[in-house]
């Protein structure tokens, strides 16, 4: 007796709700930080254009600790795909994994933030430079934690079983975010770290 | 209706459970209904209405005679909070009110996206609202002299946009996602689509506004606060909100109310209508002001492109006007009060575009003086405002379920026209005559008189509160579904007030008005 295998089932046609909602807020924080680099460059072209230094003396910024930070988000960037990827082929050991991982390596790109303001010496109150860097590098870690956030619900619900094959937009969602946050911190790596 | 197609959403089942009228906040709290919490953002914002056009009243009385009104500390204040309190605290809460209740039943949805995140951003809004208010009472404000009330002045405005931003990625997914077949993105009704674009505008730009907020509030906080915390230079920063371009942008929902209202109250299709959705999407490219900030770029107003638009916007503006009087020359115009708070609205709109185009005119000396700068906002918030009656009066039968009294809205037509004429226009014309020494004397009286206009729009805000418990009383003529018999577009489909889930099911959308298509 022949045995019939029937086809794969179409995939599910419905609204990403979830993912459109998550570009929006991507785009959202991403204009916030767009703001932000609109009024350090306004300020950094100023001073310079002063024929002054843009950071007050005595203070530095090392690039060992930038460029760690951007091959920890590089990184995550991976994982977090490998997390997507998994899940949408049904391996979930391997979405665990991807996730478990991503949230780590957000952990300590947040250590290796904080421990890079201990090393900057540059005091907050010593003008716009010291108020600018630390808003725009402390605005990034939020956006950080919260993107951490998001990737660890959906990590929870994909530990609860909501997420298959055919259904896991809340992972795609927070991998939507997750990159914009990566792509901020892009930005910040050239404009604050490398062009200083 | 027959269903031709599954329905995109996975909502709650529909009910012949109608909701109560007008929900209490105990009924609300923690509900995800979107049409309850539509309904506290229009009600909460009306309050907040009156307050802010009384203020506003107040700051322009300051000025007349010698200043001795309020201290010159409260009456910067109050000139200062009663500007962005209009903006934040009643024009867009209002306008995305209605949109949380009116959009997911425009485009066939049985709920908006992310309820309750929807419910979360309302609450968050209105607390935000309320430390606002409290923290400017307190010596905070922009620039206050109690450093503490500063800061909860910050953080409340913080929270108030970030409330702000959550109701309107709500929307914007709503109207992207939720969609019933066919609908596709050119034929949604005008208010949805203009929800659109206006949301996608504020998604744009209240960043930037948050951004320049924590600046401000890391600086006055932490920084000492010699640079962007400086206490003459906090509302510089952010005032930008208050002028053009970016004024029009909180404006762009109220054009596509004015659309809806005037297509149904008329009984005529919109013609052309696609280059009515352009004009829409062109007054909202050229509203887009965040980037003429005056703290980080002075001169912006010299700039040709800042010019440029505030030019160029009189055009999708005029082609709009163009639509609406087709529609007035091809339809049978009903004369309710909707229709008539609408064609207030258009009036001010164009008054207060056009004011704008006369300011950027270099050579005419308007920049002079805050006077046409003000009379020009005070029309355009007017115009809004206006919009977000016609719109209260032209859904109200849909959320009360029963008619409105058209006497009260006929009364606001009026009220609202006097607002706008007597506010907006007159500091215009003091602004304008302000370069001639013979005119100035005449200063007092003209601000006197757009005091009274401010008063009016008070009232305004009272009269709509009136009109929508006139809907909600006991033994208020029931609505039907479709309260004025021409509608056309999907929420005149479910009935007034609509049930959890608002719609049964519904056929495969072919054209922008359904309705009409069902009748054919």
């Amino acid at each position: 007796m022949t045995a019939h295998v029937l086809p794969p089932a179409p995939p599910v046609e419905r609204p990403r709700v979830l993912v459109v909602g998550a570009a929006f807020a991507a785009a959202a924080s991403f204009m916030v930080f767009i703001a932000l680099f609109g009024v350090y460059f306004t300020a950094r072209s100023d001073v310079v254009g002063g024929g002054s230094a843009w950071l007050p003396e005595g203070s530095t910024i090392p690039l060992q600790q930038p460029n760690t930070i951007f091959i920890t988000l590089i990184m995550t960037v991976v994982t977090m795909q490998w997390a997507v990827s998994a899940i949408s082929k049904n391996d979930r050991v391997n979405a665990y994994l991807a996730l478990g991982l991503t949230l780590m390596l957000g952990i300590a790109t947040i250590v290796m933030t904080t421990y890079l303001w201990t090393l900057m010496e540059l005091d907050i109150a010593s003008g716009l430079q010291g108020v600018l860097i630390y808003t725009i590098t402390g605005a990034h870690t939020v956006m950080l934690v919260l993107a951490m956030v998001f990737v660890a619900l959906m990590a929870l619900r994909a530990l609860g079983g909501q997420f298959t094959a055919r259904q896991h937009d809340g992972i795609t969602a927070a991998a939507v975010y997750w990159y914009a946050m990566v792509a901020v911190f892009a930005l910040i790596w050239i404009s604050i770290y490398i062009t200083k | 209706m027959a269903l031709t197609d599954t329905r995109p959403e996975t909502g709650t089942d529909v009910t012949s459970v109608a909701p109560s009228v007008v929900p209490s906040p105990l009924t609300i709290f923690g509900s995800g209904d979107h049409k309850a919490v539509g309904t506290f953002y229009v009600l909460a914002a009306l309050v907040f209405g009156i307050a802010g056009w009384i203020a506003t009243a107040l700051a322009s009385a300051h000025i007349i005679g010698s200043g001795s009104f309020l201290s010159e500390t409260v009456g910067t204040q109050v000139l200062q909070t009663s500007k962005i309190g209009l903006i934040l605290l009643v024009i867009v809460p209002l306008f995305l009110g209605l949109a949380t209740y009116i959009v997911p039943l425009q485009v066939g949805a049985s709920t908006v996206a992310f309820p309750r995140a929807a419910a979360a951003a309302m609450w968050t809004w209105l607390l935000s609202s309320g430390v606002f208010v409290v923290a400017s009472f307190i010596e905070g404000g922009f620039g206050g002299v109690r450093a503490k009330s500063v800061s909860l002045t910050l953080l409340a405005l913080g929270g108030l946009i970030v409330a702000l931003l959550l109701g309107t990625v709500c929307v914007l997914t709503t109207a992207i996602t939720l969609r019933t077949p066919g609908m596709t993105l050119d034929r949604v009704p005008m208010f949805t689509f203009s929800m659109l674009v206006g949301g996608a505008i504020w998604m744009l730009t209240l960043p930037v506004l948050f951004a320049n907020l924590v600046l401000i509030w890391v600086d006055h906080r932490y920084g000492g606060g010699t640079v962007f915390g400086a206490s003459e230079s906090q509302f510089g920063q952010v005032s930008w909100i208050t002028h053009q371009p970016q004024i029009y942008a909180f404006l762009i929902p109220g054009l596509g109310i004015v659309a809806d209202v005037v297509a149904t109250l008329t009984g005529a299709r919109l013609g052309k209508r696609n280059l009515l959705l352009t004009a829409i999407g062109a007054f909202g490219v050229l509203s887009v002001g965040a980037w003429a900030q005056a703290a980080i770029y002075p001169s912006f107003s010299e700039d040709l492109v800042w010019q440029a638009m505030g030019l160029l916007i009189l055009l999708p503006l005029l082609l709009l006007l163009g639509g609406i009087a087709a529609a007035f020359k091809d339809g049978k115009p009903s004369l309710k009060s909707p229709l008539g708070l609408a064609v207030v609205s258009i009036v001010l709109t164009f008054l207060g575009v056009f004011a704008g185009a006369l300011l950027v005119i270099t050579p005419l000396e308007l920049r002079t003086t805050n006077f046409f700068a003000n009379g020009q906002a005070i029309l355009v918030l007017g115009a809004a405002l206006a919009a977000g009656a016609a719109g209260i009066g032209y859904w109200g039968p849909k959320m009360t379920g029963g008619h409105l009294a058209d006497g009260i809205g006929k009364l606001n037509v009026l009220v609202m026209l006097g607002g706008g004429i007597l506010g907006g226009v007159s500091l215009c014309v003091v602004g304008f005559a302000s370069r001639f020494s013979g005119l100035s004397g005449a200063q007092d009286t003209l601000v006197v008189i757009s005091v009274i206009g401010s008063a009016l729009f008070a009232i305004g805000c009272i009269l709509v509160i009136l009109g929508l418990a006139s809907g909600a009383r006991k033994g208020a003529p029931e609505a039907g579904d479709d309260a004025w018999g021409t509608g056309q577009t999907l929420e005149w489909a479910c009935p007034s007030p609509p049930p959890t889930g608002n719609f049964g099911d519904l056929a495969v959308v072919r054209s922008p008005e359904p309705l009409l298509d069902e009748e054919a």
